[in-house]
């Protein structure tokens, strides 16, 4: 099982070589040698996958670390099989060459309905997001998959559209994270047909076409037409990682700095003089920058304030933060909305401060997804259904 | 549950000793500073304390101990521009410039979460290993923890530590310039002290990673380094877990990507092909001019930041003449510190700074610089790091010229605090106006 790296033991003092070209020093350098502070002999040192260095256990030692090599043989062992039902039931990854999908079959107009009741709160109509919630489509895919080139190195120019559509390299992604992480406050309670009702909505706003056919309002999507997707950006990544060479694929596109915008160069030739190119500015923080911090920066030794007590709590503003997201999106009832509060009501004022407390089935995040005491949070269902 | 217990606590003895200094000292409005000096001396040395003179707390207070009142400024934070709405898949960031040492405290490590901090009993928790191996396993905490221990000192970063300016500066701060970042001493298991006995099929070429979280966050790393130094924590400096950190267990993959050591780990997965994860394809990839993404960038790379003088502990207060240490941090997930240099104009020229303390592989590593400060003089503090697989840090020119404006993750461009004549520090960027060509390409304006 353990891989043979003999081929890799390029020394790093060779590698440092090699790469001397892509110094940008433009000035003189150190006079001295520089001397490494590391213990490891540099012929120790593998070269790694992902570019850098790895180091192995000799004499006992694992560099500056004392290591029992006995307690390493791979001779201590524990646990049990798991059991079928076990397996199944956490093998849950759907894999890009449909591995683990399930048959199943879903439509746009269902999806739209699924969508409406319980994704719109947060992605936002036709999956624009805000709010710090991604955005599910920007029109169509294949345009703007065109963008992202898009760079904004000049003020007012637009960005790269990374949606699904325009940016992931797969379509198993989709429906898998659906299916396991969504919806974000009641995670793995879609049904199967569900999901490919939302991935076929999904597909539909971001105006997508299977096997020549538009994705259009009346689409049925189901396991077989959801493997002959093909994602505009799929050849859109690098290192290649499929097949078996994989490894030796990222291995070499790391081996070489030049590929994701690193820097090598041996130390006693590094620049120490005259070492920036000479059209550089200082650039400030513009438009005071991002200053919204919580708590406030402060390095003083003081002592904290005390708490704000309930009778100045904002429940107007703690609702605003974290209510008005489904309440006032009619994903559930508003402010104000006399009828849709009515019935509920009718239940009796404990037992909707119960409900809003512990969550509901329907939806609800127990408090809302707040952090509020449970007195504060009664005080915002207070301001929520109209109580004084 | 517990902080908020014992920010009870706080409160509670801050309201007593408001009671207790009103009444025995007459003092009339808080905040006036009872500590006065005067031509004899000073008050805290020349007067008794109200802590030289009346008993302590006994020990039977703060059975698991919690920080001075007075250090209550020395806390995560958050910004709501790095959040989902309801903070859940969001990140709050560690106060680097309060840090000591390379270890950071646990109640202080930088949290991100992508479904909140999962509270997970241990007595239910299993991991489950799976897939492209003759002999699947389950194991329960307790059987988990049987295995041997290995102790590493690692840090931990977010591969968008500094994503947010690379376009330019943007926070006038170290915790949020740098915070996305820990260290820590971690306790667990290598997963090849696990598996040597399982069959693992040579054709597994992946192993995925999977939380039990309600995010189910996953991510598929290559057995190379499964084989290297990949292991599954559950202490950390010295205790387990904070929940934040994944209770009972997370995945530790030493230098890489933070993203990548999955938190409340679940289950890990054998197989000839990588999995195209969520956060290995919609997110944690970086976007080139070419319009091409870099996918499965794993090492965060050779990085380091002044840590003393920072814009929120700034030399405001120095009198001419004063000689200071100027302090930094540096790491590499490829390898080991070997050296770092230091620039007082902005990176353009360089002098060597010194090591300090502890130099280990994939570690935070102290370095030092002694300076003479003139009242009044501006500065452009740079520091610039090595590590022994060769690298350096590049120039905010040389890095976006590769990889441009977009890439969010893996910036680790030197970084630049001014100095201005007060003392206080600016975060500042010193690069070049690039311009793009048509075929994506991108040069620097008005380069001959």
């Amino acid at each position: 099982m353990k891989k043979s790296n003999k081929n890799l033991l390029i020394s790093i003092s060779v590698a440092a070589a090699i790469s001397l070209g892509l110094s940008a020093c433009m000035g003189e350098s150190p006079k001295s040698a520089e001397k490494t502070s590391n213990e490891t002999k540099k012929s120790e040192l593998k070269k790694a996958i992902d570019g850098g260095v790895t180091y192995s256990v000799s004499n006992g030692k694992f560099g500056t670390y004392y290591v029992n090599e006995d307690a390493h043989s791979g001779k201590i062992n524990f646990g049990r099989k798991p059991t079928k039902a076990e397996y199944k039931e956490w093998n849950s990854d759907v894999m890009a060459n449909g591995e683990g999908l399930p048959e199943g079959e879903g439509s746009v107009e269902d999806g739209e309905e699924v969508y409406e009741a319980k994704c719109v709160m947060c992605h936002g109509d036709f999956g624009s997001g805000g709010g710090g919630y991604p955005s599910l489509a920007k029109g169509n895919a294949y345009e703007l998959q065109k963008t992202l080139k898009n760079q904004r190195i000049k003020p007012d120019t637009d960005g790269p559209v990374r949606v699904f559509g325009t940016y992931w390299p797969m379509a198993s992604t989709l429906w898998w994270y659906i299916k396991d992480a969504m919806p974000h406050p009641q995670t793995g309670s879609l049904s199967d047909d569900e999901v490919y009702a939302l991935v076929a909505y999904i597909l539909n706003i971001n105006e997508f076409e299977i096997d020549g056919e538009e994705v259009d309002d009346e689409y049925v999507l189901n396991r077989e037409k959801f493997l002959k997707i093909k994602m505009p950006n799929a050849n859109g990544f690098e290192p290649n990682i499929t097949g078996p060479d994989a490894p030796k694929n990222i291995r070499a596109y790391y081996s070489n700095p030049a590929n994701f915008g690193a820097q090598k160069v041996k130390p006693a030739e590094r620049c120490m003089h005259d070492c920036q190119e000479k059209t550089v500015k200082v650039v400030y923080i513009k438009n005071g920058g991002i200053s919204d911090f919580h708590p406030p920066l402060s390095d003083k030794r003081d002592l904290p304030k005390e708490k704000k007590d309930n009778a100045n709590f904002d429940a107007a503003k703690a609702y605003a933060d974290n209510c008005a997201m489904c309440h006032e999106s009619g994903a559930a009832p508003a402010r104000g909305d006399k009828d849709g509060w009515s019935g509920i009501l009718e239940k009796g004022l404990d037992n909707v401060y119960a409900a809003a407390i512990k969550g509901t089935q329907a939806g609800m995040p127990a408090k809302g997804g707040s952090s509020l005491s449970d007195n504060e949070f009664k005080t915002v269902v207070n301001y929520l259904v109209g109580k004084k | 549950m517990d902080n908020k217990k014992s920010q009870q606590d706080i409160d509670m003895s801050t309201r007593r000793d408001f009671f207790r200094r009103t009444a025995a000292l007459g003092i009339t409005a808080l905040g006036t500073t009872s500590i006065m000096a005067s031509e004899d001396g000073h008050d805290s040395i020349l007067k008794p304390t109200k802590w030289g003179t009346t008993w302590g707390d006994p020990v039977t207070k703060n059975l698991y101990g919690v920080p001075s009142k007075y250090e209550h400024n020395v806390t995560r934070r958050y910004t709501k521009l790095l959040a989902s709405g309801n903070f859940r898949a969001s990140i709050a960031v560690t106060p680097i410039q309060e840090s000591k040492g390379i270890i950071t405290p646990n109640g202080l490590f930088f949290s991100r979460s992508h479904g909140g901090v999962a509270h997970i009993d241990p007595n239910e928790h299993m991991l489950m290993i799976s897939g492209l191996v003759k002999k699947p396993l389950v194991l329960t905490m307790k059987e988990l923890m049987r295995y041997p221990s290995v102790t590493r000192t690692h840090f931990i970063e977010c591969p968008a530590n500094g994503g947010q300016e690379w376009r330019g500066p943007q926070y006038n701060s170290l915790q949020f310039a740098k915070g996305f970042m820990s260290c820590a001493e971690w306790t667990g298991v290598y997963i090849k002290d696990i598996i040597k006995d399982l069959g693992v099929d040579p054709k597994a070429i992946w192993m995925l990673a999977e939380g039990g979280d309600s995010s189910k966050m996953g991510r598929s790393i290559p057995m190379e380094k499964v084989l290297d130094d990949a292991m599954i924590v559950w202490g950390q400096n010295g205790e387990n877990l904070r929940p934040e950190q994944g209770y009972p267990i997370r995945l530790l993959v030493p230098g890489w990507e933070g993203n990548l050591c999955v938190k409340w780990l679940r289950r890990l997965d054998f197989a000839t092909d990588p999995w195209y994860c969520k956060e290995e394809t919609s997110k944690y990839t970086v976007l080139k001019p070419t319009g091409k993404a870099i996918q499965h960038f794993y090492a965060n790379e050779v990085n380091s930041t002044v840590v003393s003088p920072s814009p929120e502990i700034d030399w405001s207060d120095l009198k001419d003449g004063d000689t200071v240490e100027i302090e930094g941090l540096a790491w590499s997930g490829m390898g080991t510190i070997t050296g770092v240099d230091l620039s007082f104009d902005g990176g353009k020229n360089y002098v060597e700074a010194k090591l300090k303390g502890l130099v280990l592989p994939k570690c935070w590593t102290r370095w030092s610089y002694v300076h003479t400060y003139k009242k009044g003089e501006e500065l452009l503090l740079t520091s610039r790091a090595m590590d022994d697989a060769g690298y350096i840090q590049p120039t905010i020119d040389q890095e976006t010229l590769v990889v441009g404006v977009e890439a969010v993750y893996h910036r680790n461009a030197v970084e630049t605090w001014k100095v201005e004549k007060d003392g206080k520090i600016t975060h500042v960027e010193v690069r070049s106006q690039l311009e793009q060509k048509p075929n994506g390409e991108l040069v620097i304006e008005g380069k001959a």
